[in-house]
């Protein structure tokens, strides 16, 4: 038995599911991300993880105890808000200190641990001033001081992230990953980013619509999507609708691609953009490759790489080129050339 | 649109000049040097402050009045306070139906809820005494008090609640330490509405007071029906001033437009 | 959150002091209502249609009734027509001053009334502000009868009920966009054409509720009629005072409450269905 389990957990509101049927086991020390657009469940879950939501199935267990109706104070669970709900009334080392206060814990030992805490997500020396006076980054360190002070059983993470701007959220990426590391503290983090969540996390359970659709490594969840939810949620991926020849095998702009495709129905074949190259209409592919034919619509310069945005007799898709290298000039007749090996795909949804 | 405009800005402050005016006119009356209501008056002095200094009628009822709202105040929170709490935080199913039921009586004309409570009271032996008085004026501040407290209760984030929670705060050590903490602005501005509202209410009290027991208002009825002269106008300035201090601490705090509308 | 069903028990002692000095004596005035009053002037306990009879055969009710109603209609269309401004400048302003003014504007609701009624006698008593100005201009060689009558109770009323139409019209304002004022504006009317047009149709709504609020808080006000009609002004709330202390005539007062409290009813329920109508 794992030192998380979640069984089948359930959370209705009077007109609609949030949680339909989640289970989930998370290992010691690990780190296990919630991914999912918003509407999916995952804060929902996590509340119910913190005991600030009760299921109305379902079970928690932790560490083999049976946990799904213990109140919130009981449970010893850290829970990073979005807002970081910090006190306002309270200086930053009081905030620290409010678990260990509401433990019972001697003065002398609640200042050492909060300065330790505070040290630990490089706040030194900002312990009396109020939570107001604080950045949002600053903020977001003393709620994380304040939930890994109490040496939680689980640390749990509500988007916490989200209100930070860009290029700070590096920064706390980072450094939640190596504190959650050097810890080894149970970590579930709830999460929308999929760059949070593949950079931050041992395991992704990528949620959809109350359920789990996908729990895997980073690499499972994007190289081996399970569901077409899944591949098109995590990363960007051309959609392109193909039909079935004679013989069930995939045919896309005319050409025919001998890939495993759904026996019935109608279906599209999910490639990432950044798995195509471009090359001259004469070149020839190996054989493990797909190959398509089309002209150069115009191609977007994004920094990091360049977008080519081909057109072919079945429509459009889009090549991502590392920068630098020469795009093909627009009205150019090209071939676009992939791994056999990664062409996803998945039947087409009932709209 | 860019502003209120010269026309709009023009009518408001006639209008301003109409709210304004019988206050300012009470205070200027209140330093007359006249026997009459004369206004203009003819010559200013302070005789009518010191007159009311020696006035024991009405220094006697503004004492009643201010002990009276004193325990209205305490006994009003102390009732009030709770049941916000529970409306605001708890979760049971008749809540709207208890919110209305809370509410109905900031409906109730005070006329209506006065002839109520005199034929209440006169069996109990409770019309003129102070106990009589108070449980009348709860029956306006009690809600007050209700309604202004579940909006300020309901307008904490409730995520800081929760994080108390996680954090390992039983139930009760929340409301101690987090919720009441962050409402305190509220219950302060709460306490100043209703200990006014109590000392300004005048038609419940003049069905409950008796000779023996006459709030300030119901004194003031009396002596204004009895006689006119200033000497009222000079009682008034005191009020106005105790009202503007209550305004600016419930402005600062809370907001007068908040705390008094719905 | 666990626990809650604790929490819940707080709501009993308001609940208790409710039910106790507020529902109980509410039940027990309607009760009187149908008492009877003996030839000796005491209340006798009975379960009759008596006082009924008496108080609505009663001319007097008829005439007090309709002295109520027209109070109340002149005093609520002036208080309405004065709001009305206040409440668009405040809603509209810029200032910086706007949380001052709008202060300003309900702060005397909080003042005392009869310290209000006694400015109005400085202002409109025979030797008050508007009389004494007036002479001394030579518009009038006598004084003009302003308070202890009609006109008095009527300026003292929509003085005393403006800061909560205000307040109710500043709520109903909340909804009303300004883009919308803009757009007519961007679409050439003049500021008046479109403040007839966009701004008043729009604000309807809000000015039958805050009329209806008017209308109730001057049918129920008392301290006014009283003091600023001097004993000269009969209303259904000085008749109710009357009959409960002076004539001790319980039933009777019970009865005028009641029918009283059922007209408050009927016209809060006409306002509330003309906002609604307005709102469509």
């Amino acid at each position: 038995m794992s030192y998380l389990e979640l069984s089948g957990l359930q959370k209705r509101y009077r007109d609609s599911v949030a949680v339909d049927d989640v289970s989930l086991s998370v290992e010691q020390g690990e780190a296990v991300a919630l991914l999912g657009p918003s509407g999916c469940g995952k804060t929902t879950t996590l509340r119910m993880l913190a005991g600030l939501v009760d299921p109305d199935r379902g079970a928690i267990r932790l560490d083999g105890a049976e946990i799904t109706r213990l109140p919130a104070h009981k449970r010893n669970m850290g829970y990073v808000f979005q807002s970081y709900a910090l006190f306002p009334h309270l200086s930053v080392a009081r905030n620290v200190g409010f678990g260990l206060e509401e433990r019972g814990v001697g003065k002398p030992e609640i200042a050492r641990q909060v300065e330790e805490a505070l040290a630990l997500v490089r706040l030194a020396g900002l312990d009396q001033r109020r939570p107001r006076e604080l950045s949002g980054g600053q903020q977001q360190r003393v709620a994380l001081a304040r939930s890994l002070v109490i040496r939680p059983s689980v640390l749990l993470l509500d988007e916490s992230l989200s209100n930070l701007d860009a290029k700070l959220r590096d920064t706390m990426r980072h450094e939640i990953r190596s504190i959650q590391r050097s810890l080894g503290i149970t970590t579930l983090f709830v999460t929308h980013d999929q760059v949070e969540a593949l950079t931050m996390c041992d395991r992704i359970a990528v949620m959809d619509r109350g359920r789990i659709a996908q729990i895997g490594s980073a690499e499972d969840i994007y190289e081996r999507p399970a569901t077409r939810f899944v591949a098109s949620f995590v990363g960007r991926s051309n959609v392109l609708p193909a039909t079935r020849d004679a013989e069930g095998r995939a045919v896309l702009w005319g050409e025919t691609l001998p890939v495993a495709v759904p026996a019935s129905g109608e279906f599209d074949l999910f490639v990432r953009p950044q798995r195509m190259r471009i090359l001259p209409v004469s070149e020839p592919v190996s054989p493990g490759m797909a190959r398509v034919h089309g002209r150069v619509l115009r191609s977007v310069f994004v920094g990091d790489h360049v977008e080519v945005l081909i057109e072919g007799v079945g429509g459009q898709l889009t090549v991502e080129m590392q920068s630098g290298s020469a795009a093909p000039a627009e009205g150019t007749e090209v071939a676009v050339a992939w791994p056999l090996s990664d062409t996803l795909p998945f039947a087409r949804e009932a709209a | 649109m860019n502003g209120a405009g010269r026309v709009l800005s023009g009518l408001a402050a006639i209008v301003y000049a109409l709210i304004l005016a019988p206050i300012v006119v009470v205070v200027a009356l209140a330093f007359s040097a006249d026997s009459f209501i004369l206004f203009p008056p003819s010559g200013y002095s302070l005789r009518w402050f010191r007159q009311l200094a020696g006035h024991a009628p009405l220094l006697n009822a503004l004492w009643l009045s201010v002990q009276i709202a004193s325990v209205v105040t305490l006994l009003s929170l102390a009732v009030g306070v709770p049941a916000a709490l529970a409306l605001a935080k708890g979760r049971f199913a008749w809540r709207d139906a208890l919110t209305n039921f809370f509410l109905a009586p900031l409906l109730l004309p005070t006329l209506i809820a006065g002839l109520a409570l005199l034929l209440f009271f006169t069996p109990l032996r409770l019309t003129a005494t102070l106990p009589g008085l108070v449980l009348g004026h709860m029956t306006v501040t009690v809600p007050f008090v209700i309604r202004m407290m579940t909006t300020a209760f309901q307008t904490l984030p409730d995520d800081i609640e929760a994080a108390a929670a996680t954090l390992g705060a039983k139930p009760w050590r929340v409301v101690w330490r987090v919720t009441l903490p962050l409402v305190t602005p509220g219950l302060i501005a709460c306490a100043c509405l209703s200990f006014l509202l109590s000392f300004d209410e005048t038609v419940i009290s003049l069905f409950l007071s008796g000779p023996r027991a006459a709030t300030l208002p119901v004194e003031m009825v009396r002596y204004v029906e009895g006689r006119t002269d200033p000497l009222i106008a000079a009682l008034s300035v005191l009020l106005i001033v105790a009202t503007l201090i209550v305004v600016v601490v419930v402005e600062r705090l809370v907001g007068v437009a908040r705390a008094v509308g719905k | 959150m666990t626990g809650s069903t604790r929490l819940n028990l707080l709501v009993l002692p308001a609940v208790l002091f409710l039910l106790a000095v507020y529902v109980w004596p509410t039940l027990g005035l309607f009760r009187n209502a149908f008492n009877e009053v003996g030839p000796t002037g005491a209340m006798v306990e009975a379960w009759s249609l008596k006082t009924g009879a008496e108080v609505f055969a009663d001319g007097f009710t008829f005439e007090l009734t309709l002295n109520s109603l027209w109070l109340s209609l002149t005093s609520t269309l002036i208080a309405l027509v004065l709001s009305y401004p206040v409440s668009l400048f405040l809603f509209r302003t810029n200032s910086r001053f706007r949380g001052l003014l709008a202060v300003i504007a309900i702060m005397p609701m909080l003042i005392s009334g009869v310290v209000r009624v006694f400015g109005w006698l400085a202002i409109l008593g025979d030797r008050g502000l508007v009389n004494t100005l007036a002479q001394s201009l030579g518009l009038i060689s006598t004084p003009m009868r302003l308070v202890f009558n009609w006109t008095g109770v009527t300026i003292g009323l929509a003085e005393s009920i403006m800061p909560y139409m205000i307040l109710a019209l500043l709520a109903g304002f909340g909804q009303l966009d300004r883009t919308l004022e803009e757009a007519s504006r961007s679409l050439g009317a003049t500021p008046f054409r479109t403040f007839l047009r966009v701004t008043l149709p729009l604000s309807l709504p809000a000015l039958a509720l805050a009329a209806g609020l008017g209308f109730v808080l001057s049918m129920s006000a008392y301290i006014t009629p009283k003091l600023l009609g001097g004993g000269r002004v009969f209303v259904l709330a000085t008749e109710i005072f009357e009959q409960a202390t002076t004539n001790t005539n319980w039933p009777v007062a019970a009865m005028l409450a009641i029918y009283t409290l059922g007209l408050l009813l009927l016209l809060l329920a006409i306002s509330n269905i003309a906002a609604r109508r307005l709102q469509r």
